[in-house]
C-alpha cells in the first residue's frame, strides 16, 4: 500500500473557466517538472508528485484564471487500486457524488469571486418573510 | 494563518475558499491520505481496521454503532486542532465521509461546543446567493488572526 | 468451500461498513470463497428521488446510495447471484433501511439474499458461515435440487455442543450416532462409529461424505469428505426431508447448542435467513443449565415443561446467569419445577422470536430441529407464541448430518 509517503501528494485542479480549457492546464503541467504526474478526468486535473512540486504546479495553474479555478487535495493517488470503479467492482467512488454537486455550483461562485475581488458591494437581500396575517386575511376573503 | 475546519469535511469549495484566503483547511482528504498510506497496515479500501471505531470511543459512547465511531476516529482530531470553523448547511447528497447523518449530526455539534468563531451558512442556489455565500466566507475568512488579503 | 471457476458474484449493499473496520474482513471471507464483492453501478440521478421513489425518506445519505444499489439489482441492471446486506450494529435507520431492503430485494428478484449488522469486533470467520450459504445456493442450485438419497452415504455435523452422525442407504436411514463433541476429529469417528455399527455396514461401504458443522473443515479433511458445505443449507435440506416439505416454503428453525437459525425455505433450498450467535439464553445451553439446576436430566425437561405454565413464574432476563437466577430465586419463592421448566422453554422461544423471527417471513409449516426440539416443552412453547403448528420432524437432532448425506449423495451418482 505505503507507495504515496507524507511529501507526496495528490491535488485535484478543477477548471471553470470560459477561457482556459483542462487542457490547457494540461500542458502547462507538461512544461513543468518530470516529477509530477498528470490524469485528466472530466472534472479537471488530478496532479500528483513530491508536496513542493505539487505546490508550486498548483500555485502555476490558479494563476491561469483565478478565481475559476479551484483546488483540493485528494487522499487517494490517481487510479489507486482500492478506490478505482474498475477494481471495485463497479460503482463510483464515493467521493464522487459530491464532487459532482459541487462542480456545478463553480460557474456562480467564480462570479462572485470577480465581484468580491473588484470591491462590488454586496446589499443583503432580505430573506422573504413570512405572509403577514391580514395580507393572508385579504387573499383568503378576495378568494370567496 | 489559522487551521480551520470545514463542514462538508470534504467540501472542494471550502477548502478551495479557506486555502484561498491564507488559511489552512482542515479536511478529510489529508485525513484519509494519511490512514491510506500508514506503514503495515492493509486494510482497503480506507485502511480503516477495528481500532478506529475503538479510537471514536473519545468522541462517542460505545452503544453508538460502529461505522459511527470509526469516522469520528477520523473526524474528531480535526475538531480538536480548528481554531475556526465553516459550516455549510443544506448540503447536497453525498457519500462516504459525509454518508451518516447521525456522524454529521455529531460533528457539527463538536464544533460548534468547542467555543471557536464559527460562520454558519447554506449553500447557495441562485446567482445572489453565490454572492452572498462567498462574500461571508471571504469577510469571516479576512476576520480570522493572521488572516492575509487574497494571495 | 472456495470452488474453481468463476467466482460467483455478491452485490455489497452496505452502510458504514468501509468505516467501522470490517470492510476488509468482508472482502477476506468473500475471497476464501471465491465470491466477489460488487457494488452495483447506479444513475447518479437516482439518488435524489430514491428516498420518495421507495417511500422511505432517511437522513443519512449512504441508505439512499443503499436504496439505489438495491434498485439496480432488481433491475437487473447490476448482474449479480446473490445480496449481501449490512449495516451498523445499533444504528435504527440503517435497521429499518436493511429490513425493507433485504425484503425488497428477495421479493423483487428472488435473489439470495442476507442481512447482517456488524461491529467492529465482526471477524471474518463470522462473515464466513454467511456468505458461504449465500455462494452455495447461488452456485449448487443443482445439488440443492436432490430429493432423494442414494447409495450408501454417510454425513457428520460437528456441532459446538454434540457431533451428530447418520449412515443413509437408499433413501432410508440405516444408522445413527449422536455424542457429545469433546475433541472434534475423536467425536466425529465415535459418531460415525455408532451410526455404521447400528447399520451393520462398514466404513468402506461408503460411497460418499458430507460434513457440516462448527468442525466441518477439519472433518471434511479427515474423512475425505466428499462435500464440506455451512449449516444453513445442509439444516434447510435435512429438515424439509425429514418434514417430507421438500416442495413449497417453509421455515426452518434450528435451535443448537450455541446458536440458532431461522431460515426461509423455497423447495428445499434456503432463501432468506438469520443466525443468532452471541447469546447463550437462546440456546440449548440455557435449557441445559435449567435442567441441571432442577436436577432432571436435559431429555425429562420437556415432559415436565408440557406440565407446566411458564406464565407463574416471572423472568426478568432472557440472560444465561440472570435468567437462570430468576428461575432459581422463583424456585424459592415456592415455584414449581414443572412451571420454571415451561419458564426456561419459553424465554428460549421469546428471544428466538424477537431477536430472529422478525427478520425472516414464517411461512408455514414451520419445521422446528435442532437437539433442542426434542425438549417437548420447546415445540409447545413456540405453537402458543406464533399460533401456529410445529412440526418435530423424526430424527430432528440430526438434520444437519441428514442433509449432508442426502447432498453427498450427488457425488455417488455422479
Amino acid at each position: 500500500m505505503a507507495e504515496e509517503t507524507e511529501d507526496n501528494i495528490t491535488k485535484i485542479v478543477v477548471i471553470s473557466s470560459d477561457s482556459i480549457l483542462p487542457t490547457d492546464a494540461a500542458m502547462k503541467v507538461y512544461e513543468s517538472e518530470d516529477s509530477i504526474t498528470i490524469k485528466e478526468t472530466c472534472f479537471g486535473t488530478m496532479v500528483n508528485g513530491p508536496r513542493e512540486a505539487v505546490l508550486k504546479v498548483v500555485k502555476t495553474l490558479r494563476s491561469m484564471d483565478r478565481n475559476h479555478i479551484f483546488v483540493k487535495e485528494r487522499g487517494f493517488k490517481p487510479g489507486a487500486e482500492v478506490r478505482c470503479r474498475a477494481g471495485r467492482g463497479g460503482g463510483p467512488r464515493p467521493g464522487f457524488h459530491f464532487l459532482r454537486e459541487e462542480v456545478n455550483m463553480l460557474p456562480m461562485i467564480g462570479r462572485a469571486l470577480d465581484k468580491y475581488e473588484a470591491g462590488e458591494p454586496f446589499e443583503e437581500h432580505e430573506a422573504p418573510k413570512k405572509l403577514d396575517i391580514s395580507k393572508l386575511k385579504k387573499i383568503i376573503d378576495s378568494e370567496l | 494563518m489559522a487551521k480551520v475546519i470545514i463542514y462538508p469535511t470534504n467540501s472542494l469549495i471550502l477548502s478551495d475558499m479557506v486555502e484561498r484566503f491564507g488559511h489552512e483547511p482542515l479536511a478529510m482528504m489529508e485525513k484519509i491520505k494519511k490512514i491510506i498510506n500508514t506503514v503495515g497496515v492493509d486494510s482497503p479500501p480506507l485502511n480503516i481496521t477495528p481500532e478506529e471505531p475503538k479510537r471514536g470511543l473519545k468522541y462517542a459512547a460505545v452503544e453508538v454503532p460502529a461505522g459511527v465511531r470509526g469516522r469520528m476516529a477520523l473526524i474528531g482530531p480535526m475538531i480538536e486542532l480548528a481554531e475556526a470553523g465553516i459550516i455549510v448547511g443544506d448540503s447536497s447528497i453525498s457519500f462516504g465521509c459525509m454518508g451518516c447523518a447521525r456522524t454529521n449530526e455529531l460533528t457539527k455539534f463538536l464544533i460548534r461546543e468547542k467555543g471557536i468563531p464559527i460562520l454558519e451558512i447554506k449553500y447557495p442556489h441562485t446567482e445572489e446567493e453565490g454572492q452572498d455565500f462567498v462574500y461571508k466566507i471571504a469577510e469571516f475568512l479576512k476576520s480570522l488572526p493572521s488572516g492575509s488579503d487574497e494571495k | 468451500m472456495s470452488d474453481k471457476g468463476d467466482p460467483v458474484l455478491i452485490a455489497l449493499v452496505s452502510c458504514g461498513s468501509e468505516y467501522a473496520g470490517v470492510q476488509s474482513e468482508l472482502e477476506k471471507a468473500a475471497s476464501t470463497l471465491n465470491a466477489k464483492l460488487v457494488y452495483p453501478e447506479m444513475d447518479v440521478a437516482t439518488l435524489d428521488t430514491i428516498g420518495m421513489e421507495f417511500g422511505l425518506e432517511v437522513a443519512s445519505p449512504d441508505l439512499r446510495l443503499m436504496m439505489a444499489r438495491a434498485k439496480a439489482v432488481v433491475e437487473g441492471v447490476a448482474k449479480v447471484d446473490g445480496v449481501f446486506v449490512t449495516s451498523c450494529f445499533r444504528c435504527a435507520e440503517a435497521a429499518i433501511v436493511r429490513n425493507e431492503l433485504r425484503r425488497y430485494i428477495f421479493e423483487e428478484s428472488g435473489l439470495p439474499v442476507i442481512s447482517y449488522s456488524f461491529t467492529e469486533r465482526t471477524t471474518a470467520a463470522t462473515l464466513l458461515t454467511r456468505l458461504e450459504a449465500l455462494t452455495t445456493i447461488a452456485r449448487r442450485k443443482h445439488l440443492l435440487a436432490r430429493t432423494k438419497q442414494t447409495g450408501i452415504t454417510a454425513g457428520i455435523d460437528s456441532g459446538s455442543t454434540t457431533t451428530k452422525a447418520v449412515v443413509m442407504k437408499d433413501n432410508e436411514i440405516v444408522g445413527e450416532g449422536w455424542v457429545p463433541t469433546i475433541k472434534v476429529l475423536e467425536s466425529a469417528e465415535t459418531a460415525l462409529q455408532q451410526a455404521l455399527d447400528q447399520s451393520g455396514l462398514k466404513t468402506e461401504d461408503i460411497q460418499a461424505i458430507g460434513t457440516t458443522g462448527y468442525g466441518r473443515f477439519l472433518i471434511g479433511e479427515h474423512f475425505k469428505a466428499d462435500l464440506v458445505q455451512e449449516e444453513i443449507t445442509m439444516n434447510s435440506k435435512g429438515a424439509v426431508y425429514l418434514a417430507d416439505q421438500q416442495k413449497g416454503p417453509a421455515t426452518v428453525i434450528d435451535i443448537g447448542g450455541m446458536d440458532n437459525k431461522a431460515i426461509s425455505v423455497q423447495d428445499g433450498i434456503p432463501g432468506m435467513f438469520t443466525m443468532g450467535g452471541i447469546c447463550a439464553g437462546a440456546s440449548g445451553r440455557f435449557l441445559e443449565m435449567t435442567a441441571k439446576r432442577l436436577g432432571v436430566e436435559i431429555t425429562d425437561l420437556g415432559d415436565l415443561a408440557i406440565k407446566g405454565m411458564g406464565e407463574n413464574v416471572e423472568m426478568n432476563s432472557y440472560c444465561i446467569v440472570f435468567g437462570i437466577q430468576s428461575l432459581v430465586n422463583s424456585l424459592a419463592k415456592g415455584s414449581s419445577p414443572e412451571d420454571v421448566a415451561a419458564a426456561a422453554c419459553h424465554s428460549v422461544v421469546e428471544q428466538i422470536f424477537e431477536q430472529q423471527l422478525q427478520e425472516v417471513e414464517v411461512k408455514e409449516p414451520l419445521i422446528l430441529v435442532g437437539g433442542s426440539s426434542l425438549i417437548a416443552g420447546v415445540p409447545k412453547a413456540l405453537g402458543d407464541l406464533l399460533k401456529i403448528d410445529v412440526i418435530v420432524p423424526p430424527h430432528s437432532q440430526l438434520i444437519g448430518a441428514v442433509g449432508a448425506a442426502l447432498l453427498a449423495s450427488g457425488y455417488v451418482s455422479e
